[in-house]
C-alpha cells in the first residue's frame, strides 16, 4: 500500500511539474498578447472605401482615388492598400472623358491612370465584405491581394466616403454600416491583434456620429462633420457636369500636397489645418483612445510608410546576433508567412532576415515550449564534463533500483 | 355602416320612448336625458350617432369649408423643387456651338426655299429632313402611317389604343410620313431613349414649324458629337397633316408593337410606288441610308415636344409655355416640369408660363378674396413673424387663374398637346412651346433664338440623360398654380373630402328619419309586413338602378348614332337627346313606381345621395379634377333637393336654379360663358366637345353619363315627387 501510495505521489509530482511548466508558458503567451501596445511599428496599411453608386456621386469615387494617390505617393505600396470602389465612374457612359476621373475642374490630374489597383469594385463593395476585410474572416478562395494582412505592429488608415447620417453610412444605396458595426469590427481587430494604431477618417454627413461606439485603444478618428451637420461638395465641374470633390477631402489633400515622405508634419497640424469656414462643417477628432501626443505623431505614421530604422553595427552580425532582431519577430505565428511582403519596405534588419533560416528565429519568439527546450539544451550544452554526468547518472539509477526493490519486497 | 343602421333606429326609438317626444331634432337634449338609462355604446358609435343627428349643421359646415379650402388652394401652394438627385439640372455648361447653329440656319434656309418651290411638299420635306439627319450621323427611317378615324368604340373604352387598331383598306392619300432619326449612345447600353418631337405639316409648312425643326436640328447636330450620352436620342419629325396627336400616337403604337413578318409593312409597301419616293430629284444616296424598316431604341425615359409659338411675345424676354396635361388628367412627373422651368429661367433667361384662364385675371370677386387673404396674412404676420401666411393679391389671382385652367384641362381629360400620346404608354412627356419676343425677325435674332432654344433642349436632355431610373421621386398627382408652384394631392384632396363628407351623413340621417317615421304611419296596416320594413330601401334602390341603367344606355347611344350616315352634328345631338328621353319614358312606364308612400322621397333621396357619394369617390380616384368640379355642382343640389310640395317657395326656386345649372349641358354652357371661351354655335360646339371626349377616351364622359346625369334625373324625380 505504501509503495503504491508513494508511486502515485511520484506521478502526481511529475504531472504537477508538467502542468506548472505549461501554465507558465501560457502565462508567458498571454503576457505577450497584452503587451502588444509596446510592439514596434512594422508596416502601414490603408483601406480606402467609396460606398456610393451612381453617376451623381462621382465625387465620392474621386475622393477615394485622390486619397489612394496620396498614400501611394507617401509610400504605402499597392499590395498594402485595399481599395474599394462601389461604382465605376470612369467607364460610365455619362462621363465626358472616358476612362478618366478628375478631382479638379482644371483636369490636370487623371486619378484613374494605369497603375490603379481596385480590390473591391461595384457590387462587391458591401457592408459584409467591408467587415470581412477588417476582421480578416474571408472565405478560402479570397486571394491575398484582397485581404488586410496586417499584424499587431501595423498602422492602418481607414478612409470612408459616401452618404451617411446619424450613426450610419450608406453602402450601395442598399445597406448601411452602423456605428456599432464599425466599433465591433475594430474591437475584433484589436483582439486578433491586427493593428497597433488605427486612424479612421470619414467624409460624410454627420460623420462624427459614426465614432460614438468606439472603445478600442489605439484608435484615432477624424470625421468631416459633427452631428446634425452636412458635409458639402467643394466645387462643380461644369464640363463633366458633376461635383468632383468633397470639401473635407479637398482640404485634406491640399494639406498633403505640400508634404513628401520625409516631412515631419504632425497629426495635430493636420487637424488644425481644417477651417470650419471653408469646410462649411466642423471637423471632428476623437483622440481619447489614442495614448500618444498628437504633436509628436507624424502624419506619415498613417498616410505614408516610414519605418523606424534600427542601426546595426555590421552588415552580417544580424545573422548571429538575435537580440537586435528579436522585436521584429515578436509576431504571431500566423504572420510568419508574410515574410516577403514585409521584406520590401521594412528597414534593413528585416531584409537581412529574409535570408536567415526562419524556423529557429520564429520558433524562439513564438512557441514557449521551444523556448523552454532551448533553455534546457543550452544548460546541457554548457556542462563541460560529460563523463562525470554519465557516472552520476549511473549511480543515481542504481540507487533508484535499490530503493524500489527494497520497497517492493 | 350597415351594422350601424339598426343601432341608429333603435337608439332613436329608445329616445322617443324615454323622452316621450316624436321630434328627435333636438338630440342634444334627448341624448343628455337618456344618457343614464340606455346601455352605453362604444364611443365611435356615439360620435357617429351625434354627427348624424346634427346632419344639417354638419353638411352646411363641411360644404362651406370645402369651398373655402378650394379658394385657399393658391395660398397653400408650395414652391417646386427638383426632387431627384440624379437630374442635376444646369450643372453642365451648354456645349451647343456656332457650328451647330449655323448648320441649323442652313437647314432652315433649305426648308424655306423648298417651301417656296411648293412642288410635292409632302414628299420633299421628309426627304430633306431625312437627308440632314443621316448627314449628321443618325440612323434614319421613314414611318408611314394611316390616320385612324376618331370614332367611339364603347367596347374598347379603357383598353389600350392597340385594341382598336383595326386596319381598314384606305386610299394611299391618307398616308403620312414621319421621319425618325436615332443617335445611339456611344457607350450606353441602348436600353433607354429620350424622344424629341417636332410636329410639322409638310403640306403647309409655317415659319414656326421651320424654326422648331431648326432647334431640333441644332440639338441633334450637337448630340451626334458628344461623348456623354447614356441614352439613345430619337428625333421624331412628326407629320401632322392629319393631326399632331395622331402622328405621334401612330408612331408610338408601332414602336411598342413590333410586328414579326411582313404584316406591319404591308400597307406602307402598297403605297410605296405611288408616293413617288424614288423619282425624287434629291440624290439617291439617301435611299441606301434611309430604310423603311422600323428602327427602335430603348424604352423611353422622357419625351419633349418642341414647338414655336405663332404669336410673338410682348415684353423683353422670350417666353416658354409648358403644356403637361395628358388624357384623363394624368400629369407627367413634376420633376420633368421642374427641370425644364429651372433651366429655362436660370439657364436661358426665358419667362416660363403655364396656361391660365386670362378672363379670370380681372374678375372682381377673385381680387376681393385675394385682398381679404392678403390682409389676413398681414394680421397673422403682425401677431407672429414666423407665420408666413398669405400672398399678394396679384399672385393670388394669377395662381387661381392657373389653377382653374389646370383643373379644367385635367377635368375634361383631353390632352393639351401631342405629349398626351406618350402618357398613354406611361412615358413622361411635356410640350415646350417657345414664343419669341415680338420685336424683330432679323437674321441675328433668329440665330440668338436658335441658340436659346437649342441650349434649353440640350440642358434638359443632358439632365434627363443623367437619370438612372424612371421618374419616380416627385409628384404625379398635383395641380399647378404657377410654373414654380404646385399643390400636391395631400392638400387638394382636403377640399374634395370636405365637400363629399356630408353625403354619407345626410344619407344615414335621412334613412333613420324614414325608418323612424314608419311606426307612426304604418300602425294601422297589417303587422305581417313588419319584418320586411327594414328592406324598404330596396324600392328606391330599384328606381336608382333603373336610372343608372338608363345612363349606361345613353352613354352607348352615340355608337349607334354614328352608324347613321351623313348626319349634321346638330341633328345627331337631337337624335341622341330624343332617344334618351324616349328610353327613359319606356323604362318609367314598364317599371314605374310600384308603391307610393308618403315618406318614399326621403328614402329615394337617401339612396341617391349614397350612390352619388360612391360615384364621386370612384371618380376622384380616376380623375380628381372631374370629381372636384362634379362635387361642386352636385353636392349642393343633392343636399338641398326636396319635393316642391313639401318645400317652401323660395326653397323650390333655389332647387330649380340648382337643377338648371346641374344639367351637364347647362353646366358646360355656364362654364363656357363664365370664362368667355366661345367659338361656334352652342349645340355644334357641345357636340364637338363630346366628340373630343370620346376621341380621347376621357373618363369624364363615362362620369357624366353614369353618375352626373342619373343623379340629375333622380333629383328631378324628387322635386316632382307627389307627396
Amino acid at each position: 500500500m505504501t509503495n503504491r501510495n508513494l508511486f502515485s505521489r511520484f506521478t502526481l509530482t511529475i504531472v504537477t511539474a508538467i502542468t506548472v511548466s505549461l501554465s507558465s508558458s501560457f502565462l508567458h503567451f498571454s503576457h505577450a498578447a497584452s503587451s502588444d501596445s509596446s510592439s514596434v511599428h512594422t508596416n502601414n496599411w490603408a483601406v480606402l472605401v467609396c460606398t456610393s453608386r451612381f453617376w451623381f456621386n462621382y465625387r465620392h469615387m474621386a475622393n477615394t482615388l485622390s486619397l489612394y494617390r496620396t498614400v501611394k505617393r507617401l509610400g504605402i505600396p499597392d499590395e498594402r492598400i485595399i481599395l474599394m470602389l462601389a461604382d465605376d465612374m470612369a467607364c460610365n457612359a455619362r462621363n465626358k472623358y472616358p476612362a478618366q476621373v478628375f478631382n479638379n475642374e482644371n483636369h490636370r490630374l487623371n486619378l484613374y491612370g494605369d497603375n490603379v489597383e481596385v480590390d473591391y469594385r461595384g457590387y462587391e463593395v458591401t457592408v459584409e465584405n467591408f467587415l470581412r476585410v477588417l476582421t480578416g474572416r474571408h472565405e478560402n478562395a479570397v486571394p491575398r491581394s484582397k485581404r488586410l494582412l496586417s499584424d499587431e505592429g501595423s498602422h492602418i488608415l481607414l478612409y470612408m466616403t459616401g452618404h451617411g447620417g446619424d450613426e450610419f453610412l450608406k453602402f450601395q444605396d442598399a445597406d448601411e454600416l452602423q456605428s456599432h458595426d464599425l466599433a465591433d469590427a475594430v474591437k475584433q481587430m484589436k483582439e486578433k491583434r491586427r493593428f497597433k494604431e488605427l486612424l479612421i477618417m470619414v467624409d460624410t454627413c454627420q460623420a462624427a456620429t459614426l465614432f460614438s461606439q468606439l472603445h478600442s485603444p489605439g484608435v484615432l478618428a477624424i470625421g468631416s462633420s459633427m452631428k446634425g451637420e452636412n458635409s458639402y461638395s467643394h466645387h462643380l465641374d461644369s464640363d463633366v457636369g458633376v461635383s468632383v470633390v468633397d470639401r473635407f477631402t479637398f482640404y485634406t489633400l491640399a494639406f498633403f500636397e505640400t508634404l513628401n515622405m520625409y516631412d515631419n508634419a504632425s497629426l495635430s497640424s493636420l487637424f488644425s489645418s481644417y477651417n470650419p469656414n471653408l469646410l462649411l462643417s466642423t471637423a471632428y477628432y476623437r483622440t481619447d483612445l489614442y495614448q500618444q501626443q498628437m504633436e509628436k505623431v507624424p502624419v506619415t505614421n498613417f498616410f505614408g510608410s516610414v519605418m523606424k530604422t534600427i542601426h546595426t553595427g555590421s552588415a552580417y552580425r544580424g545573422v548571429s546576433g538575435k537580440d537586435g532582431n528579436q522585436a521584429k519577430f515578436d509576431v504571431s505565428s500566423d504572420q510568419s508567412y508574410d515574410k516577403d511582403a514585409k521584406s520590401i519596405t521594412t528597414s534593413s534588419d528585416a531584409e537581412k532576415q529574409v535570408d536567415h533560416p526562419e524556423t529557429n528565429a520564429v520558433k524562439r519568439g513564438t512557441c514557449p515550449h521551444a523556448d523552454l527546450w532551448n533553455v534546457i539544451v543550452e544548460k546541457v550544452q554548457s556542462i563541460k564534463d560529460v563523463d562525470s554526468i554519465v557516472n552520476y547518472g549511473f549511480v543515481g539509477l542504481l540507487t533508484l533500483v535499490a530503493v524500489s526493490t527494497w520497497q517492493s519486497s | 355602416m350597415s351594422i350601424n343602421y339598426p343601432n341608429i333606429s333603435q337608439t332613436n326609438r329608445r329616445k322617443e320612448l324615454v323622452a316621450g317626444r316624436s321630434d328627435s331634432r333636438s338630440p342634444m337634449a334627448s341624448t343628455a336625458e337618456t344618457e343614464g338609462q340606455k346601455p352605453k355604446h362604444r364611443p365611435i358609435i356615439r360620435i357617429g350617432i351625434f354627427i348624424i343627428a346634427h346632419s344639417f349643421l354638419v353638411s352646411v359646415v363641411c360644404c362651406t369649408a370645402g369651398v373655402l379650402a378650394l379658394l385657399l388652394l393658391p395660398v397653400l401652394a408650395k414652391k417646386t423643387y427638383v426632387s431627384e438627385n440624379a437630374l442635376m439640372p444646369g450643372s453642365a455648361t451648354p456645349m451647343l456651338s456656332d457650328q451647330d447653329v449655323s448648320g441649323a440656319t442652313r437647314f432652315i434656309n433649305e426648308l424655306t426655299s423648298l417651301k417656296l418651290k411648293s412642288w410635292n411638299m409632302g414628299i420633299e420635306i421628309p426627304r430633306l429632313i431625312a437627308l440632314h439627319m443621316s448627314n449628321l450621323g443618325g440612323e434614319v427611317n421613314y414611318h408611314k402611317f394611316q390616320t385612324q378615324p376618331n370614332n367611339l368604340h364603347p367596347l374598347y373604352f379603357f383598353t389600350s389604343p392597340d385594341a382598336e387598331a383595326n386596319i381598314v383598306n384606305k386610299t394611299c392619300q391618307s398616308y403620312a410620313t414621319n421621319t425618325v432619326g436615332i443617335i445611339r449612345a456611344p457607350r450606353g447600353d441602348g436600353k433607354e431613349a429620350i424622344v424629341l418631337v417636332t410636329p410639322y405639316n409638310p403640306v403647309n409648312l409655317t415659319q414656326n414649324e421651320v424654326l422648331s425643326l431648326g432647334i431640333a436640328y441644332s440639338v441633334f447636330s450637337l448630340l451626334t458629337q458628344v461623348s456623354w450620352l447614356a441614352k439613345d436620342i430619337i428625333w421624331l419629325a412628326a407629320d401632322s397633316q392629319y393631326g399632331q396627336y395622331n402622328s405621334v400616337a401612330a408612331w408610338l403604337r408601332d414602336y411598342h408593337t413590333p410586328s414579326f413578318g411582313g404584316h406591319g409593312k404591308l400597307h406602307a409597301d402598297n403605297c410605296h410606288g405611288t408616293s413617288g419616293m424614288h423619282e425624287s430629284k434629291l440624290d439617291t444616296f439617301v435611299e441606301t441610308e434611309v430604310s423603311d424598316t422600323f428602327r427602335r431604341a430603348g424604352t423611353m425615359a422622357a419625351a419633349f415636344v418642341i414647338k414655336v409659338a405663332n404669336t410673338g411675345e410682348e415684353g423683353e424676354q422670350d417666353a416658354l409655355n409648358i403644356y403637361a396635361e395628358a388624357s384623363n388628367g394624368q400629369m407627367p412627373n413634376l420633376d420633368l416640369i421642374n427641370v425644364v422651368s429651372y433651366l429655362a429661367v436660370h439657364g436661358q433667361g426665358l419667362r416660363v408660363k403655364v396656361e391660365k384662364l386670362v378672363s379670370l385675371l380681372d374678375s372682381k370677386w377673385l381680387n376681393f378674396i385675394g385682398e381679404m387673404l392678403e390682409s389676413v396674412g398681414k394680421i397673422a404676420r403682425s401677431l407672429n413673424p414666423q407665420w408666413k401666411f398669405g400672398i399678394p393679391v396679384q399672385e393670388y389671382v394669377e395662381g387661381s387663374a392657373t389653377l382653374v385652367s389646370s383643373l379644367y384641362n385635367q377635368a375634361i381629360g383631353v390632352p393639351t398637346g401631342s405629349h398626351g400620346a406618350f402618357r398613354d404608354y406611361q412615358v413622361d412627356a411635356i410640350t415646350l412651346e417657345i414664343s419669341p419676343k415680338l420685336s424683330s425677325s432679323t437674321k441675328a435674332r433668329q440665330t440668338e433664338f436658335l441658340f436659346r432654344g437649342g441650349r434649353l433642349i440640350e440642358g434638359v436632355v443632358r439632365s434627363v440623360n443623367n437619370l438612372l431610373e424612371k421618374f419616380h421621386q416627385s409628384f404625379f398627382l398635383y395641380l399647378l398654380t404657377a410654373s414654380n408652384k404646385f399643390i400636391s394631392v395631400g392638400v387638394y384632396m382636403i377640399a374634395f373630402l370636405l365637400l363629399v363628407a356630408p353625403l354619407p351623413v345626410v344619407a344615414a340621417s335621412l334613412f333613420s328619419d324614414a325608418t323612424k317615421s314608419k311606426p307612426d304611419s304604418q300602425k294601422h296596416k297589417s303587422t305581417s309586413s313588419e319584418p320586411f320594413q327594414s328592406w324598404r330601401w330596396l324600392y328606391p334602390t330599384k328606381t336608382i338602378f333603373l336610372v343608372h341603367l338608363w345612363g349606361a344606355i345613353v352613354s352607348l347611344l352615340p355608337y349607334f348614332i354614328y352608324q347613321i350616315p351623313d348626319c349634321q352634328p346638330t341633328s345627331r345631338l337631337l337624335i341622341w337627346a330624343s332617344l334618351s328621353i324616349i328610353i327613359l319614358a319606356i323604362l318609367h312606364s314598364f317599371f314605374g313606381p310600384s308603391s307610393t308612400h308618403l315618406q318614399e322621397w326621403v328614402l329615394l333621396k337617401s339612396v341617391t345621395v349614397s350612390s352619388l357619394f360612391i360615384g364621386l369617390c370612384l371618380m376622384s380616384v380616376i380623375n380628381f379634377a372631374t370629381a372636384e368640379i362634379g362635387a361642386l355642382i352636385l353636392v349642393p343640389m343633392c343636399l338641398m333637393i326636396k319635393p316642391w310640395k313639401v318645400a317652401g317657395k323660395a326653397h323650390s326656386a333655389f332647387n330649380f336654379l340648382l337643377l338648371t345649372i346641374g344639367f351637364p349641358g347647362a353646366a358646360f354652357f355656364v362654364v363656357k360663358g363664365a370664362f368667355g371661351v366661345r367659338n361656334g354655335s352652342g349645340l355644334v360646339e357641345f357636340w364637338y366637345w363630346v366628340e373630343s371626349l370620346w376621341a380621347w377616351n376621357s373618363a369624364t364622359y363615362i362620369y357624366i353619363c353614369m353618375v352626373h346625369l342619373p343623379c340629375w334625373v333622380l333629383c328631378i324625380c324628387i322635386l316632382l315627387h307627389s307627396c
